[in-house]
């Protein structure tokens, strides 16, 4: 009973509540396109967090999952006319067990060699794809065939299903995200972030821990891919494996605040609400300005701020809720 | 089919020159500052854009306007080095990694805006001219390239070994502690490291403009390849970047001429991913980290 009457409790139910609303109140396509976007990048952002931000493993290659999850969703609903919702998960089982081998060789390097492995795998994946036209309609890609309203082969008419479906996505991140802090796993992983040395002398196994995060993260991130290509009904691999989306996942929660919950869902509010102004400001034929905010954002962030802007919101938070006379009369006393 | 293998071969090595410069730049930078580059390559792009602007508005040739190109690279490595990256030293991977990382999406993006998407060509009076032996082609534009860009390795090695600054880098590179206790200071040879790294991208960037056309993300290649190089070459060691950097161009080209116009890359990737898996630390041993 008292946990349901914490303030945090009282406040994220009120979050909740507000978004579940949202759709209703707000009608305007682009309004909602851009809440679907943040809602799935956020997501996408919490599941590169699991591995970026509590292990510290920064994987420039997430994009490969994306893409897995995203091709074979569309696979097997064009080929074999499956529905994208057990084709997601089909989807996410293909991404946990490539990122076996994938995790083999990338985590043989630590640090900024790392970063440059998991960029590479991404790439052959993506190039693989633009090479077997058999297999996977190669550079063309194809369109998803619009059967109208059908709910159960994930298709609507209208975007407020598409919206709850990335709420409910980003919820899915959140929870596995807040369970996995407070396990043994998150701390592990913490330490694997503090110092891979020092865990394993104490009796991490550093490297099963790894595989499994990375297999979590994987899954999650190809859950984000099907998602996305239902959306938008197109694939190829220049959309599915795109090197942004890689670069996005880490963006978001580096600005936000890495290794926090709630970091990624706040830097990518952040960042998409930056680039819609810009792009109803300045239109959207000038190439290079988004990546351009956002790279100076990430600059500025990383040398005034590198533990996040959430930390600009939680001390702000705690200096209103506790503005402290207490403490002042200790300093006067 | 054996001329075939050659050509592919010659093309490779010329090309694997310029590789060098840029890998050789990287692996200097993580050899003395610690810090892996994820820039360079736009250091490259910048490098061809001021060659091509002198050529276009003044007729330098992009040859001649090594001169000019080196000299203002450097002077961005120090600013560099002494502005930003001095800053994050010591704080771990993520904001080492992140820094350069954005500066690279930063100077991508802004050139974009500036110079448009489009590729800007030069056209010297060798760029079409080549040498014929043997049934073999060697355009002459490439050959200089490789031929200068061999001489400044080879200075830089001079440079390195016969200097006073060169020894403390080398010293700074060792041990930097000790280094500290020999008087030797490390924000001055970082500064000079990071200069002498980025006028080597930028003469790569004035070599491959008679023949490689100028683009915001023209860099990127270049990177990628020195990435690997570097890798393979082990981290940290110049000589062997450099012979990495030449093998990955053969690599590429033979990958090119048998597997197909796109594959180069995949050719490389699947080196790196082979060399990551079989031997993390380098062709030539040593420790990766």
């Amino acid at each position: 009973m008292q946990r349901l009457c914490s303030p945090a409790f009282i406040g994220l139910a009120a979050l909740a509540g507000v978004l579940i609303v949202l759709p209703l109140v707000v009608t305007s396509h682009f309004a909602i396109d851009i809440c679907i976007r943040i809602l799935l990048f956020a997501f996408i952002g919490v599941a590169w967090n699991l591995m970026g931000g509590y292990a510290k493993q920064l994987s420039l290659g997430h994009a490969a999952y994306f893409g897995l999850g995203a091709y074979t969703s569309t696979i097997m609903q064009i080929k074999f006319g499956i529905s994208p919702w057990i084709g997601m998960l089909a989807g996410g089982v293909v991404a946990m067990l490539a990122s076996l081998p994938i995790g083999a060789v990338c985590f043989r390097l630590r640090g900024p060699y790392f970063a440059i492995a998991t960029i590479a795998t991404a790439q052959v994946l993506m190039l693989l794809f633009l090479k077997f036209r058999d297999f996977a309609w190669g550079a063309e890609g194809t369109t998803i065939p619009n059967l109208g309203n059908t709910p159960l082969m994930m298709q609507f008419e209208a975007k407020a299903p598409y919206y709850y479906i990335a709420l409910a996505m980003l919820a899915l991140g959140l929870a596995i995200t807040y369970r996995i802090e407070r396990s043994w796993m998150g701390f592990y992983l913490v330490a694997i972030g503090e110092d891979e040395d020092a865990a394993e002398a104490v009796g991490v196994n550093a490297p099963q821990v790894k595989r499994n995060i990375y297999m979590i993260s994987a899954f999650l991130t190809a859950l984000a891919g099907t998602f996305y290509v239902q959306y938008i009904y197109f694939i190829d691999p220049n959309t599915a494996f795109n090197f942004n989306i890689s670069v996005e996942a880490a963006l978001v929660s580096i600005v936000g605040g890495i290794g926090t919950l709630w970091g990624p869902v706040i830097g990518t509010v952040l960042l998409e609400v930056t680039s819609a102004l810009l792009q109803s400001w300045l239109g959207s034929g000038l190439g290079g300005v988004q990546l351009t905010v956002y790279s100076l954002i990430l600059i500025s962030v990383i040398l005034w701020r590198p533990t996040g802007l959430l930390g600009v919101f939680t001390d702000a938070y705690k200096w209103i809720v506790r503005a402290p006379p207490a403490r002042e009369a200790a300093i006067d006393g | 089919m054996l001329e075939t293998v050659v050509q592919a071969v010659i093309n490779g090595l010329l090309i694997g020159g310029i590789y060098a410069l840029v890998s050789i730049g990287v692996t200097l930078i993580f050899g003395v500052v610690k810090i892996v580059n994820f820039a360079q390559g736009e250091f490259v792009m910048i490098g061809m854009y001021i060659s091509y602007f002198l050529a276009t508005y003044f007729g330098i040739d992009p040859l001649l306007s090594l001169a000019i190109s080196m000299p203002v690279l450097f002077v961005i490595g120090v600013g560099l080095q002494h502005f930003l990256i001095r800053r994050v030293l010591g704080l771990g991977d993520m904001p080492q990694i992140f820094l350069t990382f954005a500066l690279s999406l930063l100077l991508m993006n802004v050139a974009l805006l500036l110079f448009t998407a489009n590729y800007r060509t030069l056209h010297t009076s060798y760029s079409d001219l080549a040498l014929h032996f043997a049934g073999l082609y060697v355009p002459v534009a490439k050959l200089v390239a490789f031929i200068l860009a061999m001489v400044l390795s080879g200075i830089l090695r001079v440079f390195l070994h016969s200097t006073d600054m060169g020894k403390a880098m080398r010293a700074a590179a060792q041990k930097p502690e000790v280094a500290m206790l020999m008087g030797i200071n490390p924000d001055r040879v970082f500064c000079v490291a990071t200069g002498v790294s980025l006028a080597l991208a930028g003469a790569a960037g004035s070599l491959l403009m008679p023949f490689y056309p100028a683009s915001p993300t023209a860099g990127q290649v270049f990177v990628l390849m020195a990435f690997v190089a570097v890798v393979l070459g082990t981290l940290g060691n110049i000589k062997g970047a450099l012979i990495a950097s030449l093998m990955m161009g053969i690599a590429e080209s033979l990958g090119i001429q048998f597997v197909g116009a796109d594959s180069g890359l995949i050719v490389v990737f699947a080196m790196l991913l082979l060399t990551l898996a079989f031997r993390p630390n380098g062709l030539a041993g040593g420790s990766a980290r």
